[in-house]
């Protein structure tokens, strides 16, 4: 069977002919300085309590060798997305040429079955009202930075991170950064038994810490302290 | 598991299980009705349990459009140029659709007498009908990475939990006839044994699936949620009345009415925590 063949409909890495960006993030390199977070945040306005990209951490080792191992998440803009399979009006969509999964905003009606289906939690609704901005009421998430990308600069997190951790770019190509990285180290990506072909690549992810745990259900005071915060300011 | 992660939250919220709960009902309702024009014992129901299900279903709908962040677009659930046919909440909006109009019409041909064409109706109708509890089942089902919701039981479950729902409310509006009550009392009993069958199998692979499955199972069946799963939903909602429907009292109208009071706040239960539940894993994530 030929490479073409195996390819869905919707599934556009080794397509001929068109882009597929994707993301690296070695995990070696991220020192959690949260400034992709900012960035992000700085790019779009995205609004408190709710997160494009983020970073999570764990803690692992013992007193005195500890340290904390970061996870920066973010849309993974997978090459088969269940969330465009799910949008009952077409508001997700997947662009052919890169691979970005963007939102129609003016279509969105607010369903929210794109958020029930990312295995990710990439997604989130925006809040009724905004400063500096007129998109309220419909479900966002990161967009690789298209409007960045079109114009031949990289995302707003990549270009930000100090320990160039993030790299970006058409693995497609087989002569991009993304590319070689990718077939020079052993990569991971969240949750590959889901089949949505995510296009975030990571590399030295522990399964322990992608997977879910049992301990999710003793949670960690801090994950509580955080909910009982969103709880008092939001209403969703 | 991560030390640290921002919180997020669930995507569906409870409107959608009062919902599931309201539709289940009115489906269910109009289910009888349409019995009505082919056994005789249902006949008492024919007016009665169609009004309910019409009123239902207007609120069915207000609630549906109401949970959307954009209530006011409602009307992309139903224009072709955006409709995704992948979506089974596509599916699901036109079955609504035309469910409501033939519902409208059917209640013209009743209005006017028109007997031949309301029996026509009434079977479109229903088969219609029986499509809302199915979407609903496969609205949950799709979503692959999800615990519970992810099993082909969802939309059988989901008729089922409709007809044992739309018979409690009917044991209400049936004032006397024994057959009928009778009729209402096996639908309960039934459909209320087959429901606990489905759930007892889909907590038994729940708990023995991969670390997800088994911390939703921990989720469902621990604290508040356990509490209104297993206490409200299983014990209180269906052991109980199933309990009561054998007993000799079961067979009264009295104790039936009872039966149904119970399996209608076990249906609420169960359909809060099949909604809710699978949610949970998932913010912490
Ligand atoms: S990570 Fe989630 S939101 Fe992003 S493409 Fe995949 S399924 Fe869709
Ligand atoms: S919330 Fe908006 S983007 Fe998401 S599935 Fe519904 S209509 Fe589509």
């Amino acid at each position: 069977m030929s490479e073409e063949l195996r390819l869905s409909a919707r599934e556009t890495r080794g397509k001929p002919g068109v882009r597929r960006y994707a993301m690296v993030i070695d995990l070696r390199r991220c020192i959690g300085c949260d400034a992709c977070m900012v960035a992000c945040k700085a790019e779009y306005d995205v609004p408190l309590g709710v997160f494009r990209t983020w970073v999570p951490y764990r803690v692992v080792g013992k007193y005195p060798t500890v340290k904390k191992q970061f996870l920066p998440r973010l849309c993974n803009h997978c090459d088969d997305p269940p969330c465009v399979r799910s949008c009952p009006v077409g508001a997700t969509y997947k662009v052919e040429d890169g691979g970005f999964v963007l939102q129609d905003y003016d279509r969105c009606i607010g369903c929210k079955a794109c958020m029930a289906s990312c295995p990710y939690n990439a997604r989130f609704m925006l809040p009724e009202h905004r400063t500096r901005s007129n998109i309220t009421s419909v479900v966002d998430k990161c967009t690789f930075c298209h409007h960045r990308v079109v114009q031949g600069l990289v995302p707003a997190c990549v270009q930000t991170c100090v320990g160039r951790a993030r790299v970006f770019g058409d693995i497609n190509d087989p002569s991009s950064e993304v590319s070689r990285l990718v077939a020079r180290h052993a990569t991971q990506v969240l949750r590959p038994e889901q089949g949505t072909k995510p296009q975030v690549f990571y590399i030295g992810a522990d399964r322990n810490m992608t997977e879910y745990g049992r301990d999710v259900y003793d949670a960690r005071e801090a994950l509580d302290d955080e909910r009982a915060v969103f709880n008092r300011n939001h209403t969703i | 598991m991560l030390d640290y992660s921002v919180f997020h939250t669930i995507a569906w919220p409870s409107p959608y299980a009062w919902y599931f709960f309201v539709i289940g009902i009115s489906v269910a309702l109009f289910f009888f009705s349409a019995l009505s024009w082919y056994r005789e014992e249902f006949r008492p129901l024919r007016h009665s349990a169609f009004y309910l299900s019409f009123g239902l279903l207007v609120l069915g709908g207000l609630l549906l459009i109401g949970d959307l962040s954009q209530p006011m677009r409602f009307l992309n659930m139903v224009n072709p140029a955006y409709l995704n046919f992948d979506s089974p909440l596509a599916w699901g909006s036109l079955n609504l659709v035309a469910f409501g109009l033939v519902s409208v019409v059917y209640f013209v041909f009743l209005r006017k007498g028109e007997q031949v064409n309301a029996k026509r109706l009434a079977v479109a109708g229903a088969l219609l009908g029986f499509g809302l509890p199915i979407y609903t089942g496969f609205d949950l089902t799709v979503h692959q990475h999800r615990a519970v919701w992810n099993t082909p039981l969802m939309p059988v479950l989901f008729v089922s939990l409709s007809l044992v729902s739309g018979a409690a409310v009917a044991s209400f509006l049936a004032k006397g006839p024994e057959k009928l009550v009778s009729m209402l009392r096996s639908f309960m009993l039934w459909g209320g044994g087959a429901t606990a069958a489905m759930l007892v199998s889909l907590l038994g692979t729940t708990a023995y699936g991969g670390s997800g499955s088994e911390v939703t199972f921990m989720f469902m069946t621990s604290g508040t949620m356990g509490l209104i799963f297993i206490g409200l939903g299983m014990v209180v909602g269906l052991a109980a009345p199933i309990a009561l429907l054998l007993a000799p009292v079961g067979r009264q109208p009295i104790g039936i009415m009872a039966a149904g009071g119970l399996l209608l706040v076990g249906g609420m239960a169960l359909r809060y925590a099949i909604l809710i539940g699978p949610q949970i894993v998932h913010t912490y994530y």
